[in-house]
């Protein structure tokens, strides 16, 4: 066959020009450190890599989220634990205002240093998070949420809680309402009441010995004295039970229904307790404006100093238990941040693997396939400038 | 014998060698002209004088100088070149159109998922103005990068429009030089030789012809070679060349057809007709690849911007009253383009008025209903010509046709006919996305104007003994009226629950009963309530209107929540999905991947046609192609025999002197 001259040099010519751009399309995978640099090198791992991009992206975005989440919660949790502290401080004087041996003057005291810190309380209770919200603003609230107004304090605001974008619904609030106004009353089963009392009797916060037992129904304890003897009838929701005409003994149990109290001191004919079931509706502050109030009355007799500060301690404890609850669930919210958060790094790091697994360059491949080409672009270049010097006018004479 | 028939015998030979050495000569001062065809001289005896004792030869004669020609390998190589110029033309215009299809953090996708990702910010701090700040500024951002797309595409369109204007000029400018030659040639055969320059440079114009149009060549009995398009529209015959010119589109004038113009008219070109050369890459690129990537675009660009500006529209902002959202986004509108050839009255389309600001336009009009169903696709649109007053409307991307009426809601959009009328048989292209990638804009300035709250919040009694709390409750309709109290409590441990809407009265406006189904929501109102946990009977919800908007982000996380919405793409059918939509980034990974797939398979299939262009390159070189170690070799050859004649006139000289010096003694 006979080969074109010009032809032949343009296809050498066309043929080093291929081997060099192969060249630098290598050299540009090698500096860029990626195998896909435009979708057509390759689109199903650019699609990938996309999708991973968004993968990574929206992690970080979570992240941010749970940032403020885990923030919004250790403030929520230290705010929590100051309240804990002031009610500590709060129930240290009620117990000592129990004591029968202070004056009516001992007790205001007592009931001044109690307003006090109510007055701390509501501080924490409307805790701001420095940006423009409220940790206890539950869905949106007036600002603050908590106002004192006539009658006591009040949550102008709309209960529940703000969850951070995302299917982890990570709290980005807590609800004041049920933190400080809703606790449990009573001993979070039932309440009981003195209704009359006007003998030295104190009925105690009682119990539930069978839970199964438990009605639901209101109770009352009426004490009648005949012929000396003091005996009381149990009434369930006005009907008589059992319990009736049963003799009294002072610091004896009275069961009923799974539930029992215990009255100590000599109630009086016509003396009337009442066990009604708990409602959620005992506010912090309800209670210590009662404490106080009752606490600066002067002229009480012994049974009602001690009835209403067995109240006020049983009201108490429930109100710390309720702000202990909720500071556990912020800690829990905390620790479930901590898993989102680690998992959100997991799911980052998977999707740069993912990324880099579909567009990065295999470094080791790359330099081989490289050198390959450098081989091939060097014998190309030495055969081009073997082949064009020889001509048959080289070796002719003429 | 005389003697003079050796140096006759001499210089013919003499002559002959010296011609054949010219030849050679020429074939390597030729051996790098393109086109050129290695020649030869044909040598023949120059007959022979009969005598008594036999015949003997007269010498040599130069029969003719012929070149190395194969017509099958020069047509073969005009037409693999064509092709060839065609793939590599398409396979370089669709590198340029990749380039705006970005990857990775420059690119589209990451834009669309960093600003639905911006709401998560906005949901965590929802009155904090800088988060809303930052979602707007992504916002402009996307609306940047889709525009910026779009402008690209525009000018890829005009770079094909200048291309093919040039080439038209050239293919014009061949063409006359084609017919210039033809003439000369047809003079010059009556020589009885063949001009072989001329045939050589008439061969070299048709291949640069078929470099930008496919040509057929039909050669005439006068030794002129004819040129068709597209089988039989003539560009040169004989000495008459024809113009090749380009023309608008019938629909949309920003795009070109090919014609041909002669002194009988203008013959428009279909597409399907230019097969081969870089137009008819370009014509490929302009109506096939550059309407799907400006559909592509659009389409994803309409469904995010419809489907914000729909959530955002269902919130609460932060304006002081607040109010249902403003639209974050304004996009390209839809487009409806009548066909030129559409009946007129009066000088302008019987299918047009003036609308409000006195200009002209159609009187088909099309609006956007459901975004989410928008396709990347155009569409053209038939009015039927039997009168019926239907119209056919054709899907261009799949060809999909569909009889339509006035009305009509198809593919997430309505067809609406004002008077007067199309008459039937009017045509319109109508573009439904085209330009809204282009034209999109963020239109929102006021960071609180993002509405992030809901318009209605839900609380859960506190005496609730079950465990349900409320996932999620959302707007879903713009007819939700927020001043209706909705209570719902529940019957029974199974999920049954009574509902009732309450007014600002506390009168009942409805109420009915219902079953919850766990991770169904339950629908009131135009809103949707999503529980977590299971409710115990007697549990009670209230949902009311949203009382502290600052705070609420209810609308902020359904707007992040579109990150996971299909919001491209969905097919449905009387109501009825039938086939999901993809999100934003799969969209947008998949259009990436769409445009990908082209460039690649163009870039072989340019490979594939090059190499074909280069075989047949080099099997013609091979045929016609100056060696120039063999011209050395025929050039000694020549030389020798040209020294041997010159030994004969001296041999005959000699021979001469002999008999002279002999007759003269």
């Amino acid at each position: 066959m006979r080969v074109a001259t010009a032809h032949a040099y343009e296809t050498s010519l066309n043929a080093l020009t291929k081997r060099q751009s192969e060249l630098s399309e290598a050299q540009l995978q090698l500096t860029t450190g990626r195998r896909v640099n435009r979708a057509s090198d390759d689109p199903a791992a650019a699609a990938q890599a996309e999708r991973a991009l968004a993968k990574s992206s929206r992690a970080d975005a979570s992240q941010r989220a749970a940032e403020s989440s885990r923030n919004m919660m250790s403030l929520t949790e230290s705010a929590l634990g100051d309240a804990g502290e002031l009610l500590q401080q709060i129930r240290e004087a009620l117990v000592a205002s129990g004591n029968a041996t202070y004056s009516d003057a001992e007790r205001k005291n007592q009931a001044d240093k109690i307003e006090g810190l109510r007055d701390q309380l509501l501080a924490v209770a409307n805790r701001s998070d420095g940006a423009a919200g409220y940790l206890f603003g539950g869905q949106g609230s007036s600002t603050p949420p908590f106002v004192d107004a006539v009658g006591g304090v009040q949550f102008r605001g709309v209960s529940g809680e703000i969850s951070a974008a995302g299917e982890d619904r990570l709290p980005l609030s807590a609800d004041g309402r049920s933190v400080w106004l809703a606790a449990r009353s009573g001993n979070g089963v039932f309440e009981t009441r003195a209704v009359t009392s006007t003998g030295t009797a104190v009925v105690d916060a009682g119990q539930v010995t069978q839970p199964g037992a438990l009605t639901g129904s209101s109770y009352s304890i009426q004490f009648s004295i005949n012929a000396g003897v003091t005996t009381y009838s149990v009434l369930r929701d006005g009907n008589p039970t059992a319990l009736t005409d049963v003799a009294y003994a002072p610091g004896k149990a009275i069961e009923i229904d799974g539930m029992s109290v215990t009255i100590k001191g000599a109630p009086a004919a016509g003396d009337e307790f009442q066990m009604v079931p708990s409602t959620s509706d005992l506010s912090v502050f309800d209670l210590m404006d009662r404490a106080v109030a009752t606490l600066k009355t002067p002229f009480r007799t012994g049974a009602q100093i001690a009835q209403s500060n067995v109240a006020d301690l049983r009201d108490i404890d429930q109100v710390l238990g309720q702000l202990q609850s909720a500071r556990a669930m912020a800690g829990d919210a905390l620790n479930r941040i901590d898993g989102v958060s680690s998992r959100l790094d997991t799911i980052k790091l998977q999707a740069s693997v993912e990324r880099s697994n579909a567009e990065d360059l295999d470094m080791v491949h790359a330099i081989a396939e490289f050198q390959n080409q450098q081989t091939g672009y060097d014998a190309a270049l030495k055969s081009y400038s073997m082949v064009q010097r020889m001509s048959l006018f080289q070796y002719l004479n003429v | 014998m005389g003697t003079g028939a050796l140096m006759s015998l001499g210089t013919r030979a003499m002559f002959a060698n010296y011609a054949a050495l010219t030849t050679v000569g020429n074939n390597i001062a030729n051996a790098n002209t393109p086109g050129y065809s290695r020649q030869t001289v044909e040598f023949a005896t120059a007959g022979s004088q009969g005598s008594g004792s036999g015949f003997f030869g007269k010498g040599v004669d130069i029969a003719t100088v012929s070149r190395a020609h194969n017509e099958f390998l020069t047509r073969e190589v005009a037409y693999t070149g064509s092709l060839a110029a065609a793939d590599s033309a398409r396979a370089s215009q669709l590198s340029q159109l990749e380039n705006i299809f970005d990857t990775g953090e420059a690119g589209i996708g990451y834009a669309a998922g960093q600003f639905l990702n911006a709401f998560v910010d906005v949901a965590a701090k929802p009155q904090d103005s800088s988060a809303r700040q930052v979602a707007l500024s992504r916002a402009d951002e996307l609306a940047t990068r889709f525009r910026a797309a779009g402008q690209q595409i525009d000018a890829l369109q005009n770079g094909v429009v200048q291309a093919l204007n040039t080439s038209a000029k050239q293919v014009t400018d061949l063409a006359q030089k084609v017919a210039a030659v033809n003439e000369k040639i047809v003079n010059s055969v009556g020589s009885g030789h063949q001009p072989n320059d001329l045939l050589d440079q008439r061969d070299q114009l048709i291949r640069e012809i078929s470099q930008h149009v496919q040509v057929t060549t039909i050669a005439a009995d006068d030794g002129s070679m004819n040129l068709f398009i597209g089988g039989g529209q003539r560009l040169v015959l004989g000495n008459q060349a024809a113009a090749m010119v380009t023309v608008p589109d019938p629909y949309d004038a920003t795009r070109l057809q090919l014609a041909l113009k002669d002194g009988g008219g203008t013959v428009t070109l279909p597409e399907g007709l230019v097969t081969g050369g870089s137009m008819a890459g370009l014509l490929k690129f302009q109506n096939d690849d550059l309407v799907d990537a400006r559909s592509l675009l659009g389409q994803i660009a309409a469904s995010v911007a419809g489907s914000v500006n729909e959530q955002q529209a269902l919130g609460l902002d932060l304006r002081q009253p607040a109010g249902s959202g403003a639209a974050i986004f304004d996009v390209g509108k839809p487009k409806v383009l009548p066909n030129n050839n559409n009946a007129k009255a009066g000088g302008v389309d019987v299918a047009s008025m003036l609308d409000v600001n006195g200009v002209r336009i159609s009187t088909v009009g099309l609006t956007v209903i459901d975004p989410t169903e928008l396709e990347a696709s155009e569409y053209e649109l038939k009015a039927d010509p039997g009168g019926s007053g239907n119209f056919q409307l054709t899907r261009l991307s799949d060809g999909l046709a569909r009889t339509v009426v006035a009305g009509d809601v198809v593919d997430g959009f309505r067809i609406d006919v004002a008077a007067p009328a199309p008459a039937p048989g009017d045509r319109f292209l109508l573009q439904t996305v085209s330009g809204a990638a282009r034209d999109i804009k963020r239109v929102l300035d006021d960071p609180r104007g993002i509405a992030a709250a809901s318009p209605v919040t839900a609380t859960v009694d506190t005496d609730n003994t079950g465990t349900a709390s409320v996932a999620s409750i959302r707007a879903v309709s713009t007819t939700l009226d927020p001043n209706l109290r909705a209570e719902l409590s529940f019957t029974s441990a199974n999920g049954d629950y009574d509902w009732a809407l309450f007014d600002a009265g506390n009168n009942v406006v409805a109420n009915g009963s219902a079953t919850w189904q766990a991770g169904t929501p339950i629908a009131l109102n135009g809103f949707e309530m999503t529980l977590a946990g299971v409710p115990a009977s007697g549990d009670r919800f209230t949902i009311d209107k949203t009382a502290f908007p600052a705070s609420n982000n209810g609308n902020a996380r359904a707007l992040v929540e579109l990150r996971d919405a299909a919001l491209v793409g969905q097919r449905s059918s009387g109501g009825v999905v039938t086939q999901a939509g993809v999100t934003v980034t799969d969209a947008y990974a998949n259009a990436l991947a769409d445009i990908g797939v082209r460039v690649q398979s163009s870039k072989s299939s340019a490979q594939m046609s090059a190499s074909a262009a280069a075989d047949a390159q080099a099997a013609n070189a091979a045929s016609t192609g100056v060696n120039l170690d063999e011209e050395a070799a025929r050039l000694i050859q020549f030389q020798q025999s040209y020294q041997a004649a010159a030994k004969m006139l001296q041999v005959a000289q000699s021979v001469f002197d002999t008999l002279l010096q002999m007759a003269g003694r």
